[in-house]
């Protein structure tokens, strides 16, 4: 057992090696704006993203984007722009804050919970 | 006429089935006449399905709902498919799977006849609710008031062959939960000592389980090549709603093995299977209500949305009622390791159960915050990648050491052959993935879904003989499926990490080259079809100045309703999808998206191993 966790760990710290170089590294244009246009959603299409979308929405909002990142804005400005002028609608991943709180969290609060549910009866299994 | 022959027999078959419940105390049915009028009900309905059917083949317009949704230029295949390609007809086929199920039990069960009377009865009691259903807000035999000569048309989308058969696949899976769901509540109702119900719970979930992964493969097939999107699954709502029961009929299935091992823990069996059944009418009733892609539709459509839900609150009321009433008082003494099959099947399930839960609260959110502060918000497929598949991780990394671990103990059955192979796989897996474009979702994809194929293929090795015969199959039946995981993981991983995607704007005799793959548009043509007129652009394919084929994007206009498709052309091979839509003309030009989506028969490959082992399993005492 002890030393199946020794090879587990070797593995694991490989994996991190790798994606703590490579994390870094897709930082041009093109990327950024797939990685945007990707989570906004085409307003006149049904649950298509402005990034997959030929309609003439998604070009007008694939153009803004384009020009907000040249003027040197971030990510973060061009959401909130986008979303000052359609609604939060636009967006296919809601903001993380207090109104979506039940959102973002439920799903891992329900992890931690039922892990440590787990765990307890597997205690008092072992303790018999 | 025939419209009249539908509706009798609908309405006789429901009085059989209303018969078949009354009390005892007012009339005595005996054991025979019970089997008989069941069965004669499941013969009515079968006629009134089959009439409403003979409607569509026929063309027959004096029926309201096939002058709505049919038209007599479509192909043959169209005009049945026709029957459930809408609302009324696919409620009508809902119904007769109802009741078909339940005719195909009451000839397989090998139960007591008391228990299997309180199936038959329950099953009966959800038959009767939807034949209400039908009858009062959605009858598909209405006569049309004024003399037509021909219909309104199918919606042009679904004339398509996978979509023709993926309703019923769908609908057999879904409605197989109703058998599962009379299974365990007429279990808890008898508190029988009897095991049997088990076995019969297993082999009902999984072909359920079976039919509607077929139904939701067909479907995402589908959308693969008719939305013209690129991708297969888009977390859509509609989508997400079948993934439910999909998943919790998984976990059904998975907890129903831990009796092999381990005392039963019907409790937790029980709940699964209302459960199940409850997800299954909750997806009906959010598809068909309309109150998905808009809270506003719903109102437009108030009676059949009200009425569904009304039925979904009385049959999982009534489910998790008699669960809470009559639950099992056994005391399961559950054999928890760190780490051996059985908690590793409990976390699975945990890990199942969130993960569905998740899916519903994404789906449902749209909704709820409408209703409440009136804001309109999405929840789309980002969402559902940042939670639902964190979640599942740990699940896949367990299924990849499931075969080696042992149920009594802790120990790990031939530990050092296993992590030496480990080892070495996921060296290379590393190697390869720091030589090509490095990506954390598609590393971790390809070391979990080589480590599952691999473990699974070891164990087969090292424990049964090879023999080439029925029983070998059905031993390793298992692996197999996790197989099918393995290799579906590995192929999603690599068509949506490393799926390339170009974009041309090209007039004919054009050339243009595809990571070494040329294609040449040849020609842009307008066809004459049988109801629809096609543009067709046909490209060549070639490759090292061979050529390898022709490829047809094609965007389709019906007259009839107006509606212009897109059929992406699709070269298939089994290493790469070479994926072509047409897009508009500027100019003279065509602009063109290209994408190459590699390994994507990998992940039809693995969902056919899944759909085949669960076929096998279906056999296995």
């Amino acid at each position: 057992m002890m030393k199946f966790q020794y090879f587990f760990k070797i593995i694991f710290c490989f994996v991190f090696l790798f994606f703590s170089s490579y994390v870094l590294s897709n930082e041009n244009l093109n990327y950024k704006i797939k990685k945007l246009t990707l989570e906004l959603r085409c307003m006149t299409c049904q649950n298509q993203s402005v990034y997959d979308s030929d309609s003439e929405f998604a070009k007008d909002i694939k153009i803004i984007v384009e020009e907000k990142f040249n003027e040197g804005r971030n990510e973060k400005e061009i959401k909130l722009f986008l979303t000052e002028r359609y609604g939060e609608y636009i967006l296919f991943k809601p903001y993380f804050n207090i109104k979506n709180l039940l959102l973002w969290l439920f799903p891992f609060i329900l992890l931690v919970f039922s892990l440590g549910f787990f765990y307890k009866n597997l205690k008092k299994n072992l303790s018999k | 006429m025939i419209s009249l022959v539908g509706f009798s027999s609908l309405c006789l078959s429901t009085f059989f089935s209303f018969l078949i419940l009354v009390p005892k105390s007012i009339i005595n049915l005996n054991v025979k006449y019970f089997f008989i009028f069941f069965r004669f009900s499941t013969f009515l309905i079968c006629i009134s399905f089959f009439s409403l059917m003979t409607a569509y083949i026929t063309s027959d317009f004096s029926n309201y709902n096939v002058f709505q949704n049919s038209h007599s230029d479509k192909p043959l295949i169209y005009k049945i498919s026709g029957t459930w390609g809408n609302h009324e007809g696919s409620i009508l086929l809902w119904l007769f799977m109802i009741s078909i199920y339940g005719f195909v039990y009451s000839f397989l069960s090998k139960s007591l006849v008391d228990y299997k009377i309180n199936v038959l009865k329950i099953q009966n009691g959800i038959f009767l609710i939807f034949a209400l259903f039908i009858i009062f807000t959605s009858n598909p035999f209405l006569v049309n008031a004024v003399e037509v000569s021909e219909g309104l048309g199918l919606n042009p989308i679904l004339q398509d062959p996978a979509l023709a058969i993926h309703p019923p696949m769908l609908y057999l899976g879904y409605v197989g939960f109703s058998l599962v769901f009379s299974l365990g509540i007429a279990s808890l109702l008898k508190n029988n000592e009897d095991q049997n119900w088990i076995k019969e719970t297993k082999k009902w979930s999984i072909v359920s389980w079976t039919f509607l992964t077929a139904g939701i493969a067909l479907g995402s097939y589908w959308a693969y090549y008719e939305l013209g999107w690129g991708g297969w699954w888009f977390w859509d709502p509609v989508e997400n709603i079948s993934l439910m029961p999909w998943i919790v009929g998984l976990a059904l299935v998975h907890s129903l093995i831990m009796i092999r091992g381990e005392q039963a823990i019907e409790r937790w069996i029980v709940f699964l299977s209302i459960l199940c059944f409850s997800l299954s009418i909750l997806g009906t009733f959010l598809v068909r209500s309309g109150i998905l892609t808009s809270v506003h539709s719903f109102a437009s459509d108030a009676s059949r949305g009200l009425f569904i839900l009304l039925i979904f609150f009385l049959t999982t009321g009534f489910g998790f009622l008699i669960f809470l009433i009559k639950s099992p008082t056994k005391k399961n003494n559950l054999h928890l390791l760190l780490i051996n099959k059985t908690s590793a099947l409990i976390i699975n399930n945990i890990l199942m159960i969130i993960a569905m839960l998740t899916i519903l609260l994404g789906t449902v959110y749209p909704i709820i915050i409408e209703v409440l502060t009136n804001t309109r918000v999405s929840v789309g497929g980002p969402y559902f990648n940042s939670t639902v598949l964190p979640i599942l991780l740990p699940g896949f990394l367990l299924m990849s050491i499931a075969p080696i671990l042992s149920w009594q103990s802790n120990k790990i059955e031939k530990f050092r052959t296993y992590v030496m192979t480990f080892l070495i796989l996921s060296l290379l897996v590393s190697l390869y993935s720091y030589f090509t474009d490095f990506n954390i979702w598609g590393f971790l994809g390809l070391i979990l879904g080589s480590w599952i194929i691999l473990a699974s293929i070891l164990s087969i090795i090292l424990r049964y003989k090879f023999l080439i015969s029925f029983s070998y199959i059905k031993l390793i039946n298992s692996f197999v499926a996790h197989i099918g995981v393995g290799i579906m993981i590995i192929g999603i991983t690599f068509s949506s990490v490393y799926q390339k995607e170009y974009n041309f704007n090209i007039s004919s005799g054009d050339q243009i080259n595809v990571n070494d793959n040329f294609l040449k548009l040849e020609n842009i043509q307008i066809l004459e079809e049988k109801n629809y007129q096609s543009l067709k652009a046909t490209f060549s394919l070639t490759k090292k100045k061979e050529l390898v084929d022709y490829i047809f994007p094609a965007k389709n206009f019906y007259p009839v309703s107006k509606m212009i498709t897109t059929e992406a052309g699709i070269y298939h091979d089994w290493l790469k999808d070479i994926y072509i839509i047409l897009g508009n003309e500027k100019d003279g030009r065509w602009s063109i998206k290209v994408y190459l989506n590699p390994l994507v028969s990998l992940i039809w490959i693995g969902v056919f191993i899944m759909i085949f082992s669960g076929f096998i399993a279906i056999f296995k005492k």
